[in-house]
């Protein structure tokens, strides 16, 4: 996926940046759960606080 | 996404009420300064976003959308103040109304309402670049390359792909800022195992080795390996011995070995030269108010930054938008780079200072414990303070700020109360005096501290390689994402630009048809360098002139509105744009726009009437797609140029007997409907530089040609054998002659000024022939049916016809072929 295109073809263009993301980062080695945190973060529920990243990049492990 | 027909403003800004029929094509609104033009884009942007940028924003000081939306003379009842605009939304083939009053602003009464136009409208809302102003197009081209790239970010809504990236940014420097003192445990840890073990090396073949040493001793199994679920105590019985010594001699001594090693390790010239540097630099720092205060602003904003989760300030609990307030602050802190570094650099060799406090404090700490244990017990309060003490030094230089008190900190590292040396004196003593345990005793002894510590060794490893993982996984996310990003937005950049060097260069084909330029991201800025005719590439404002920059300026904002919205640009704004260009560039503007933009829709304000032209003579709008606004008062708003409502304005004004008034008006008037009337008839007037032409040029100009226009088509009336047509336009000629004999408008040029203001002197009964005579002799410019002035259609530039809009008139001027 190039584009996400909104109404009438409008251009995402933050859409279109977090999704190239996701796409590299689920070629890392990151966890397919981690990238699946991300995506809803990003993409579905279109938070963008540090709090909200913090819990999609770090959920599974608690700071030490 | 929209196209407007029809906008109707009520009490809104400076229009008391005004109605405006776009009929959903491209439309302009011309006046002078101070007309009303503004308010109609003002009108248009909250009716389509529930805001005006022109009130709102950084800068705006106390002025407010609800407080100044309305006419000031219904401030108290914003309620009043509303604007309704009718759109047809082509993609779902439908025309609604969209109605907004400044009382409630974000409610949109919209009809119909379905979720499909609903979609759509949001879409119009997140979309508030619909409006341009050479205020906004100027950033683009002349701001510094961190403004216009928070321009072009707001542009493409890239607002939310940096908040992303400074997020990721921050948690992955929040986790790789815990491994330093995750570290120094560590490391406090393995030297108290290593102690704990009496070996140097912490190798597992050593720690077995050591450990079966004493195993032998109570005659437990060997170890043959040492893994993480093994115990160095596994087989040992408890309890232990029938008189347990509660302080285990042998690693008590030697604990109090390693509290002295620290303090001298404190206390060396190592140290204290690393003091005296970092002192020394603190102090540097201190002395030039200018970062010091950028230091101390630093730590604020990046310590309010962090206190940020609610929509209003910490600091004086004013409201605040979240996401302009989190960008607000951030731009403070990036302005603050080089106290930053300055920050880093000095935090970096304070770093080695905080370890060895900690090793310190970790060391006494231990010692402390085993003087509560003494018996008789040894005072130990100098020690125990001394460590109290280690442990607020830490903190004040973890701090760092404020710099005096940190500078205070650093020399009293150095100093060791001697009361601490004699309490661990004595504790030394009470401890040497201890009887040895029996090797059986000192053999369960050595196991279960070494055990003990080997547990805390482990625990922190863990804790360590959990935050390695975590740092290392934040730090990858936060990579990625930055590269990603930065490789997705250079392909957006270099899309648009492309775009824009191909428009830029339609406009200017004429000198710059090779135009190149590069938009150049990085770290959050964007460069822009344009080529200046193949010498290189400077930034726009080098060489370029002002027409050009505005130019550059209108070609990026379309380029970026053709990438970012594709089919769905159908509607823009152009507010008094393109000011500076010249006219031949101007109408290359009209077809680019016209040509590369058929599907939009442009709503243009210009003070100038002679781009009003332009834009239509180069068809970009047609004849009746405009207004122009001839004045405005508080108490009506704007006044359009409208016949029936001059001709009546003038009839008020000598009912009142003001000739004075009625005079100024209809020379108002005639100055505008003459230069109409020569631009219409293409009639040839005295080339003027300033383009400053006077009444006394033009309404003669424009009545000797109508004249030679009649003539021109009775020959060709002639040529075509047309009798009864010559018949016709010998008679309309001739009622002509008569409307501009009675004005006597023909002998006006004479004396301009002395006969003009002769007028304020006659009397109302003097004055309203004058006015009904020039009442007559616009009227022999019109159509009779539709009323409009009629004018000259050419092909090729060869006048063809005289004609009007609604087609009645049509009078053909071109003879017949030999």
């Amino acid at each position: 996926m190039t584009t996400s295109p909104s109404v009438e073809g409008t251009t995402d263009v933050p859409a279109q940046v977090f999704e190239k993301f996701l796409q590299a980062l689920e070629g890392t080695g990151v966890s397919a759960e981690l990238v699946a945190r991300l995506r809803k973060t990003l993409l579905e529920d279109k938070t963008f606080t540090e709090r909200a990243l913090k819990e999609a990049v770090l959920a599974e492990e608690p700071l030490p | 996404m929209i196209r407007v027909e029809s906008l109707t403003i009520r009490e809104f800004r400076g229009v008391r009420d005004l109605t405006l029929d776009f009929k959903g094509k491209s439309f302009a609104i011309c006046g002078p300064n101070g007309t009303g033009k503004s308010a109609v884009v003002d009108a248009l942007e909250f009716v389509l976003t529930g805001n005006v940028s022109r009130l709102s924003g950084e800068g705006r000081g106390d002025i407010s959308l609800k407080q100044h939306g309305p006419h000031v003379d219904r401030r108290s009842d914003p309620d009043k103040a509303r604007v309704t605009v009718k759109v047809t939304i082509p993609s779902l083939n439908k025309t609604i109304t969209i109605e907004r009053s400044v009382k409630t602003p974000a409610a949109a009464h919209v009809t119909p309402n379905d979720p499909a136009v609903l979609q759509v409208l949001v879409q119009v809302q997140a979309h508030p670049e619909i409006v341009l102003s050479r205020r906004e197009l100027i950033r683009y081209v002349l701001a510094t390359p961190g403004e216009r790239a928070e321009e072009v970010q707001a542009l493409l809504h890239l607002d939310q792909v940096e908040q992303v990236r400074v997020g990721l940014q921050k948690i992955a420097n929040s986790c790789e800022k815990q491994l330093p003192p995750i570290g120094t445990a560590v490391t406090l840890a393995r030297e108290n195992l290593l102690r704990a073990l009496g070996i140097a090396e912490l190798t597992k073949e050593r720690m077995v080795a050591a450990a079966n040493a004493q195993r032998a001793i109570l005659g437990l199994p060997m170890l043959a390996d040492l893994i993480e679920s093994m115990s160095l105590k596994d087989g040992m019985a408890t309890p232990g011995p029938a008189k347990p010594q509660l302080i285990p001699k042998t690693q008590a001594l030697a604990d109090i070995r390693a509290g002295r090693e620290a303090l001298a390790e404190i206390t060396s010239v190592a140290t204290t030269t690393r003091v005296a540097e970092v002192t020394a630099d603190l102090t540097t720092l201190a002395n030039d108010p200018a970062v010091a205060a950028g230091v101390k602003r630093e730590t604020f904003y990046t310590t309010g930054m962090d206190l940020i989760e609610a929509g209003a300030c910490p600091l004086c609990d004013t409201l605040w938008d979240l996401d302009a307030l989190k960008k607000h602050v951030q731009t403070k802190i990036d302005r603050l780079k080089e106290a930053s570094r300055r920050r880093i650099a000095a935090e970096t060799k304070i770093s080695p200072l905080i370890a060895g406090l900690r090793k310190v404090q970790a060391a006494i700490n231990t010692v402390v414990g085993y003087a509560a244990l003494a018996t008789p017990p040894v005072a130990i309060e100098a020690a125990r303070d001394y460590s109290t003490n280690c442990g607020t030094a830490v903190e004040r230089l973890a701090a760092f700020m404020p710099l005096t008190e940190t500078i205070t900190v650093l020399p009293k590292l150095l100093i060791v109360p001697q009361a601490v040396f004699d309490a661990i004196g004595e504790l030394e003593k009470a401890v040497d005096a201890l009887p040895e345990p029996t090797k059986r005793d000192a053999a369960r002894e050595w196991l279960t501290v070494a055990q003990e510590r080997l547990e805390v060794w482990r625990e922190t490893m863990r804790k360590e390689k959990a935050a390695k993982e975590q740092a290392q996984k934040a730090r990858q996310v936060s990579d990625i994402y930055a590269t990603t990003s930065d490789k997705v937005l250079a392909g957006i950049y270099a899309a648009v630009e492309k775009q824009f060097e191909s428009i830029y260069s339609f406009v200017n084909r004429d000198d710059e048809d090779k135009f190149k330029a590069h938009l150049i991201p990085s770290m959050g800025k964007l460069g822009f360098d344009v080529d200046f005719y193949g010498r290189g590439f400077f930034p726009p404002g080098a060489y370029h002139s002002e027409g050009h920059q505005d130019s550059m300026g209108l070609s990026l904002y379309l380029a970026l509105m053709r990438y970012l919205q594709g089919a769905a640009f159908t509607f823009a704004v152009l507010d008094d744009v393109l000011m500076s260009v010249d006219a031949c560039h101007r109408r290359e503007v009209c077809t680019l726009l016209k040509r590369e933009f058929p599907n939009t829709q442009f709503i243009m304000t210009t003070h100038d009437p002679i781009w009003l032209r332009h834009m239509r003579t180069e068809g970009l709008i047609a004849e009746r797609s405009a207004v122009q606004f001839r004045s405005w008062s508080v108490d009506h708003g704007p006044a359009q140029w409208d016949e029936r409502d001059v001709w009546t304005e003038i009839d008020d004004h000598l009912k009142k007997n003001d000739v004075r008034a009625a005079a100024a008006l209809l020379r108002y008037y005639l100055e505008y409907v003459s230069a109409e009337l020569c631009h219409r008839l293409r009639a040839p007037v005295e080339f003027r530089g300033d383009a400053q032409y006077q009444l006394g040029e033009l309404l003669p100009a424009a009545i000797k040609h109508m004249r030679e226009l009649y003539s021109r088509a009775k020959g060709a009336a002639n040529s075509w054998n047309q009798r009864e047509i010559i018949e016709q336009l010998a008679a309309r000629e001739e009622a002509f002659s008569m409307l501009a004999k009675t004005s006597n408008a023909e002998q006006w040029q004479v004396n301009v000024a002395v006969h003009f203001n002769s007028w304020d002197n006659l009397g109302k009964e003097d004055f309203e022939p004058v006015v009904k005579a020039f009442r007559g002799l616009l009227g022999g410019f019109t159509c009779s049916d539709c009323k409009e002035y009629l004018r000259v259609s050419l092909d090729r530039e060869t006048p063809e016809s005289l004609r009007c809009e609604c087609g009645k008139t049509n009078i053909n001027l071109r003879k017949k072929s030999a």
